[in-house]
């Protein structure tokens, strides 16, 4: 019951942004649909990609680079920064508010001298920050699937799109429980924020250095986007063992903030 | 070490009710500041109980320890009949708490926040009507976001929400901070009120005219350590009394200052302070001087307040 009555509470406070991050990541997968370069423009394109340092070739991704198709285009859009720090926005936002936030603000006090269970707290931020990277993610293969259906591109379906939003989902699942974790050891809410954001940041960072520096690239198992690559999932499918760190590291992160939560004064 | 719960008071009442709240050696450290050293304490169900002391004396740490929201690095607390621990929180449910520095959501409406409280309180709020009409709370003020709201108003939502669920034990530190004096009446009155129909109240407080007038039993801590506990009338016996003698001629002043502390004397005044067992002497004493008025002021709390901490 307490989950139920903290869970409404933050839906109270976070509504008015998950709405707009859902709709601007909407906004933003059909707005990619509508600059997928058709086949008569893939010449010059080509030439661009072809004269574009290795560093951007990679950001842009093997499929695109390869390829050079609507398919791949796609994919960079899912790993766009644009989608990427909305999805960040709203797992750093309730982490750090929902936990941290209110022991710094003070209104812990007030939900903490109630009988409700520690646990109950990271469970509803938990749940919270799950439905939201759904919502997000769901928002955003709609906007694709909208995009496709007013202007559809030869040998692309929408479905193939849609194990690429459920990733990013569980990509931002697992900064989740990492967020949650750095919550739970925090006394107010700034702090919150500056920490997750700053390993959110460094994760991706340290996917791309990796990648792009040989002598680095031994750390990239790291870095959480390593494990959520849309043009390599577009190509081969979901790796399993993609789905299992994710996994893991969502289900780790908030089995350790229930242990600090639980433990620690508010 | 001074304990209460065992005091002059209890026999006055007749026997005692199972105790609301118990600690045991209590101490809380951050780092090496020492926030509450070894606090034993007994309030009965029933009780308001005053908790005195100056800023940074360990009341709100002692409360928080109460609540379960910090954790003592030794000692125990009991509320409720239950043990206090971070686990378990089911007890909490007769437990109405307002916060010293009470925050709230600033985005919420008052009514929101009253309503998500008390759903979280597991008990049914039977109260809210009436704490809102008697703190002067309006619907038309509770529709509004609490960013809008006044110290003085954020201040009545906290009491709103802390008794609306009229809980066995109300814990309330600092309560009339901000309020208008009409509406420190209103409290003071619902306090009463509260009392006659059994609920316990803790009261911190550093108003001590508010506790002098609330309570039956006070506590006093400074620095983290308690001073006093007991009646507030045993803690005023306790104290000296304030004499003012002015005679019909001139008298030497002299004579009565081994009765206690003369503050100020002159030839047909003198003013001394005077433990209590020393009053009867006193008086015989002044009997066989030309007496023309004699003032025996009782203390005050707020003397006994001054006199620990001094």
């Amino acid at each position: 019951m307490s989950v139920g009555t903290l869970l409404r509470h933050l839906w109270r406070r976070h509504r008015a942004a998950l709405l707009l991050l859902a709709a601007g990541n909407g906004f933003f997968a059909w707005a990619i649909t509508r600059v997928v370069p058709d086949a008569s423009r893939t010449g010059l394109i080509r030439e661009l990609v072809d004269m574009a340092p290795a560093p951007v070739r990679i950001f842009l991704g093997e499929e695109l680079v390869a390829n050079l198709s609507a398919r791949g285009f796609l994919g960079f859009g899912y790993v766009h920064p644009f989608p990427l720090i909305l999805l960040s926005v709203w797992v750093v936002r309730v982490a750090a508010g929902a936990l941290a936030g209110e022991a710094g603000q003070g209104t812990m006090d007030l939900i903490g001298s109630r009988p409700v269970g520690r646990g109950a707290h990271v469970a509803a931020a938990a749940l919270a920050i799950l439905a939201g990277v759904a919502a997000i993610a769901a928002a955003g293969w709609a906007g694709t699937a909208v995009g496709l259906h007013l202007r559809p591109l030869a040998g692309v379906s929408a479905s193939e799109l849609l194990p690429v939003a459920a990733m990013s989902a569980l990509l931002f699942a697992g900064a989740g429980g990492v967020a949650l974790l750095v919550s739970a050891t925090r006394r107010d809410g700034g702090a919150a924020v500056s920490w997750c954001a700053g390993l959110l940041a460094g994760s991706y960072v340290l996917d791309y250095l990796a990648r792009v520096w040989a002598a680095i690239a031994f750390l990239r198992p790291l870095s959480l986007f390593r494990y959520y690559e849309p043009q390599r999932i577009l190509r081969a499918g979901v790796a399993g063992t993609d789905v299992l760190v994710l996994s893991a590291v969502a289900a780790v992160g908030l089995a350790l903030a229930l242990a600090v939560f639980a433990r620690r004064d508010l | 070490m001074p304990r209460a719960g065992a005091g002059a008071g209890a026999d006055e009442r007749g026997p005692p009710l199972s105790q609301a709240l118990a600690t045991d050696g209590l101490t809380k450290r951050f780092g090496a500041v020492r926030a509450l050293e070894d606090l034993s304490l007994r309030v009965e169900e029933g009780e308001v109980f005053g908790f005195l002391g100056p800023n940074g004396a360990g009341k709100t740490t002692t409360i928080r320890l109460l609540l379960g929201l910090l954790s003592p690095s030794a000692g125990s607390a009991t509320v409720l009949g239950h043990r206090v621990t971070r686990r378990g929180s089911a007890w909490r449910a007769g437990v109405g708490y307002l916060p010293g520095e009470v925050a709230f959501w600033p985005q919420l409406t008052g009514r929101v926040t009253l309503d998500f409280l008390g759903r979280l309180s597991r008990r049914p709020v039977v109260d809210q009507a009436a704490l809102l009409e008697r703190l002067g709370l309006d619907e038309e003020t509770l529709r509004r976001p609490v960013r809008t709201y006044s110290d003085g108003m954020r201040q009545k939502l906290g009491l709103v929400q802390a008794l609306q669920c009229r809980p066995r034990l109300a814990l309330l530190d600092e309560p009339t901070k901000g309020l208008d004096p009409l509406v420190q009446e209103a409290f003071h009155a619902l306090i009463a009120e509260a009392r006659r129909d059994g609920m316990t109240v803790f009261v911190s407080s550093h108003v001590l005219s508010e506790v002098e007038r609330l309570c039956d039993r006070v506590a006093m801590l400074r620095e983290g350590r308690l001073v006093f506990a007991g009646d507030v009338d045993e803690l005023r016996r306790s104290q000296r009394r304030r004499v003012v003698a002015t005679f019909a001629a001139d008298v030497d002043h002299l004579a009565l200052g081994h009765f206690g502390e003369v503050l100020a004397a002159s030839p047909r005044e003198v003013v001394l302070r005077v433990a209590q067992e020393e009053l009867p002497a006193l008086v015989a004493r002044l009997g066989m001087l030309p007496v023309n008025d004699l003032v025996v002021e009782p203390p005050s709390l707020e003397e006994a307040f001054l006199e620990h901490y001094r």
